[in-house]
């Protein structure tokens, strides 16, 4: 590793050269740190990703085979055909597409009146709403089971699909950015002769879809990895979502490795596929908060 | 209300109209009659309630004093589009999200208004402001005064009562917003209707108004013709705002020798019968535009000598700043071709016929002859 | 009627201040009404699945039974004979020594991983993507993978020990789950952070690094004296937020390790959901610390807010 003083002897060219072969060397040295970082945290996948590959006697073997040749399918059979698993994907992507779809307008249109029009309390709705935001349903399973069963509803999709909507991270983006957008818009759009209703559909929706497409990304997630409501919330078998029937497998049927891997291989594809498509919205996540501050 | 009277009536009344937020006013006590036709300019500096009034009159914000009347109608619970006016913005706030045609035909299509009457109108405004060629692009591939002339065609689409405009040249570049200017002016004579202008450059207002209204701390400082608010100022604030350079202003006594009057100040001033008798001694300003000061000879009664300070040259004209006494400089409007040098000493006369007279309070005081 | 007689002769109608005041009421209330249309459905849903229950834990604490059968009101027992309950205290301090485990962990990581990620020129994507992956893996699946890499037989770290000479460890014997379950934890959420934490750095002006360099200041005083400071409110947000989270950790320590060895990772909400469904007379118990739980949160989020509402600039 050269020394970082430049000696001072030499001429300008060299420099320059000097100096550009040091920050290659950084970046490499740079990519070099990245690419053990992103291996160790991607080597898991691949791992399980093999074992799912293999049959009983094989997992166990050691030294592991790295490629599996041939490849069994027998566990990705057992676990379409003997187990609910399409079922729990199913029901997984309908309960977050349900979620995500009634959350989009339920949170622009809250988002809109607590941007834009003068009401009393709003205020103080508002605050309860940043307090509350970070209060997970998990510290909340006691009463919200005996709500929901009180209600009837236990063990329905509707037990899966009500709750989450009481989330205010959703109004509260979407305040952010309704506030965002220029406000001689709004008096253009009233002078025009818009209703409130005509100026949130025509004119607010329209221009913060971007927003809304990140509220979506952040929504969907969440919906799809729940898992302690779900857990609780349904008990008949075609209602299980996906999170909590493959913990069911885990718990059930003894250590059929197998099977284990190739369920969770077969969880990481819609995400998978989501996420690849829609990188830059997921990633907004992220920057989203980091806006906040 | 018939259609006589509505055509008769005023465009636009205010009567003792008032804004507050909270215990802060932001307008109190405005009186104003509107005719139908008339260019109005709200002209005063950034804070004196242009803007606040000119929403007041949309229906953008609420009043918290008195009446508008739009169109002969009491106007003050009606929503902005029932009041049948048009308003064009600072920041033009085109939606963008829609080609200029759809822009321009938005207001009309929200009334219902037929399909084709829509197209109709939308191409003849279209026509008139020349944007032709932009009818399907989106605003932000336009450039600012073709903006412009976008949300003025949305507010000409309308026909309504009366245009407001919210200082729309403020955002073009110098020349451009000369152009737009002269532009305006020719679409009032065109299309005669009435137009409310709010805006902080006085160059503005003194070229495109018929009468401008002139603010200061949600008052109204003064209505009238350019000419008058020109020639006459109301108050010394209305004095130095129009015109540039300002007038000349210069605050002293008014004193009383026997018959004669006399202004003591920077220096002293025969005021022969320009006070009138109402006027008692005391404090008090007096006032004389740049262009009224001659630069004269020696001998000349009156004449102050002065010491030439700096020259301004913009073009056939030139301002002088003569220091008359200490603190005190009088500026004066010459010809460019006149031969004079910072450092020279020169004579100052302040023609009395010319001079204005404000009282403690810095309203005018009408002296003979004015 | 006042009326006021104008300039021009017309006269016209002025309203008396009860005018004035019944028609604006008027129209406030019309305005009113329609922000409640827009906020209503998404407020009665906040107000009924999430206010109601915070105070519903607050009463169900006060109560002792079942949830599925009679209960009856026992004041602030439930409280007072928490220490003494078997499986409180141990969900409790394991559930912080987790927290305390993991939150440093992923921060630091997420921290290191976005210093390096921030100042990549070309492929960043490529790294972005891999890094941020695991934050999508539903905990349970993300359990699942770490059963096999922890097994004792095959999994891979013990293959990897075995490669290497060493003996092979029992991850999820009684010394190490808790362990081995913060850093699944971390695994699964340096990515998030690192990404956000790339957005800041991106964001921090880059005037005063080079003011810095002309100084003289290596790397290592750059960022110990410009980028941490600079970045001390989101440090702050970070921590209080992926400590939030971390109080909350179930899916995994249920899928991992079933709570166990004995009660090694059986956490807070686990020993709750525990309490409710697997006993019958201790809901009064859960709801107690699940208030104790919530408490915590409502906490943290209010220190949050108030140390981070104060503006210094940059420091």
């Amino acid at each position: 590793m050269a020394d970082t003083a430049l000696p001072m002897n030499i001429g300008a060219e060299d420099h320059a050269r000097l100096r550009r072969r040091k920050r290659r060397r950084t970046e490499l040295a740079r990519h070099a740190a990245l690419a053990l970082i992103t291996f160790v945290m991607v080597a898991p996948f691949y791992y399980v990703f093999l074992a799912s590959l293999k049959n009983a006697t094989e997992i166990f073997s050691y030294p592991p085979k790295l490629v599996p040749f041939p490849p069994y399918f027998g566990n990705y059979e057992k676990l379409l055909w003997d187990t609910g698993f399409l079922r729990w994907m199913f029901n997984s992507l309908f309960v977050a597409g349900s979620v995500t779809t009634l959350k989009i307008f339920l949170d622009s249109m809250a988002g809109y009146a607590l941007a834009k029009i003068e009401m009393t309390g709003k205020r103080v709705i508002f605050m309860a709403m940043l307090i509350l935001l970070m209060v997970p349903i998990g510290a909340l399973i006691v009463p919200l089971w005996s709500l929901v069963s009180g209600l009837g509803l236990i063990d329905s999709y509707w037990a899966l699909i009500l709750p989450p909507l009481a989330n205010p991270l959703g109004a509260i983006l979407m305040r952010q950015f309704i506030l965002g957008l220029p406000k001689d818009l709004e008096s253009a759009a009233r002078l025009d002769g818009l209703s409130e209703l005509g100026i949130y559909w025509r004119i607010v929706l329209p221009l913060i879809k971007p927003g809304l497409v990140v509220l979506a990304v952040i929504i969907f997630t969440d919906q799809f990895m729940s898992f302690i409501w779900p857990l609780i919330a349904t008990t008949s078998d075609d209602l299980q979502v996906l999170t909590v029937g493959v913990a069911a497998l885990r718990a059930h049927g003894g250590a059929n490795y197998g099977i284990w891997s190739a369920s969770a291989v077969m969880s990481l594809i819609p995400v998978g596929v989501f996420f690849f498509v829609l990188q830059r919205q997921f990633l907004a996540r992220s920057l989203a908060g980091a806006l906040k501050q | 209300m018939s259609n006589a009277e509505q055509r008769l009536a005023p465009a636009i009344e205010l009567i003792e109209v008032g804004k507050s937020y909270g215990k802060v006013h932001v307008l109190a006590g405005i009186n104003l009659t509107i005719g139908a036709g008339e260019f109005i300019a709200l002209l005063g500096p950034s804070g004196c309630g242009k803007s606040t009034l000119l929403k007041l009159i949309a229906g953008l914000e609420e009043l918290s004093d008195g009446e508008i009347y739009v169109g002969g109608r009491l106007a003050n619970y009606l929503k902005p589009s029932d009041r049948d006016v048009a308003m064009v913005f600072q920041n033009y706030a085109l939606y963008p999200h829609m080609t200029v045609r759809e822009n321009l035909g938005f207001p009309l299509k929200m009334s219902g208004i037929p399909r084709d009457t829509v197209r109709q109108k939308v191409e003849s405004a279209a026509s008139l402001l020349q944007l032709g060629a932009q009818l399907d692009r989106y605003p932000d591939e336009l450039s600012g005064g073709q903006r412009q002339r976008v949300a003025l065609g949305r507010a000409i689409v309308r026909e309504p009562l009366a245009f407001l405009m919210d200082e729309p040249l403020s955002n073009l570049d110098a020349l451009l917003r000369v152009e737009m200017r002269t532009e305006l002016i020719r679409l009032h004579k065109r299309v005669g209707r009435t137009t409310i202008y709010v805006t902080h450059d006085q160059v503005e207002a003194m070229t495109m108004a018929s009468r401008i209204v002139l603010m200061h701390k949600g008052v109204i400082q003064q209505v009238g013709t350019p000419a008058e608010v020109y020639a006459t100022p109301a108050n010394t604030f209305v004095a130095t705002f129009v015109g540039s350079p300002p007038m000349n202003l210069f605050a002293g006594r008014i004193e009383s020798q026997g018959a004669a009057r006399l202004f003591r100040g920077p220096f002293d001033l025969a005021l022969d019968r320009l006070a009138p008798p109402s006027l008692a001694d005391g404090a008090a300003t007096i006032g004389i535009r740049p262009e009224q000061v001659r630069l004269v000879g020696a001998g000349e009664v009156g004449a102050m000598p002065a010491r030439v300070e700096l020259i301004e040259r913009v073009g056939p004209d030139s301002f002088v700043l003569t220091q008359v006494a200490a603190g005190a400089n009088v500026i004066a409007r010459i010809d460019a071709a006149r031969p004079i040098r910072e450092g020279d000493r020169v004579f100052v006369l302040l023609p009395p016929a010319q001079l204005r007279l404000f009282d403690a309070e810095g309203n005018r005081v009408p002296t003979e002859g004015s | 009627m006042a009326t006021a007689e104008l300039a021009n002769g017309v006269t016209r109608l002025r309203l008396s201040p009860g005018e004035h005041r019944r028609l604006a009421r008027r129209a406030r209330l019309r305005r009113e009404l329609t922000g409640w249309m827009f906020l209503g459905p998404m407020f009665s849903f906040f107000l009924v699945f999430l206010v109601l229950p915070v105070c519903g834990t607050a009463w169900w604490s006060s109560r002792a039974g079942s949830i599925f059968g009679g209960t009856k009101f026992v004041g602030l027992d439930n409280f007072t004979s928490l220490p003494g309950v078997v499986g409180a205290g141990s969900a409790i301090a394991n559930t912080m020594i987790f927290a305390g485990i993991s939150v440093p962990l992923i921060l630091v990581g997420a921290l290191a991983v976005a210093l390096l990620l921030a100042k990549i020129v070309h492929g960043g994507a490529v790294y972005r993507f891999l890094v941020y992956f695991p934050v999508l893996v539903p905990g349970v699946v993300a359990a699942l993978i770490w059963l096999f890499l922890t097994n004792v037989d095959f999994g891979l770290f013990n293959t990897v020990l075995k490669a290497f000479g060493a003996m092979p460890v029992t991850w999820l014997g009684a010394d190490h789950a808790l362990v081995v379950l913060a850093i699944l934890d971390v695994w699964r959420n340096v990515g998030y952070w690192a990404m956000f934490f790339v957005a800041a750095i991106i964001g921090l002006p880059t005037e005063l690094y080079q003011a810095a360099e002309l100084d003289g200041a290596s790397p290592f005083a750059r960022f110990r004296h410009l980028t941490l400071p600079l970045m001390r409110r989101i440090i702050f947000f970070a921590v209080i937020v992926s400590t939030i989270w971390g109080l909350q950790v179930f899916d995994t320590a249920l899928v991992l390790t079933n709570g166990g060895p004995g009660t090694a990772t059986t956490t807070v909400i686990y020993r709750v959901w525990l309490f409710v469904f697997a006993s019958n007379n201790k809901i009064g118990t859960a709801a107690a610390i699940s208030l104790v739980l919530i408490v915590a949160i409502l906490a943290l989020t209010l220190v949050q807010m108030r140390v981070l509402r104060s503006r210094r600039g940059i420091e």
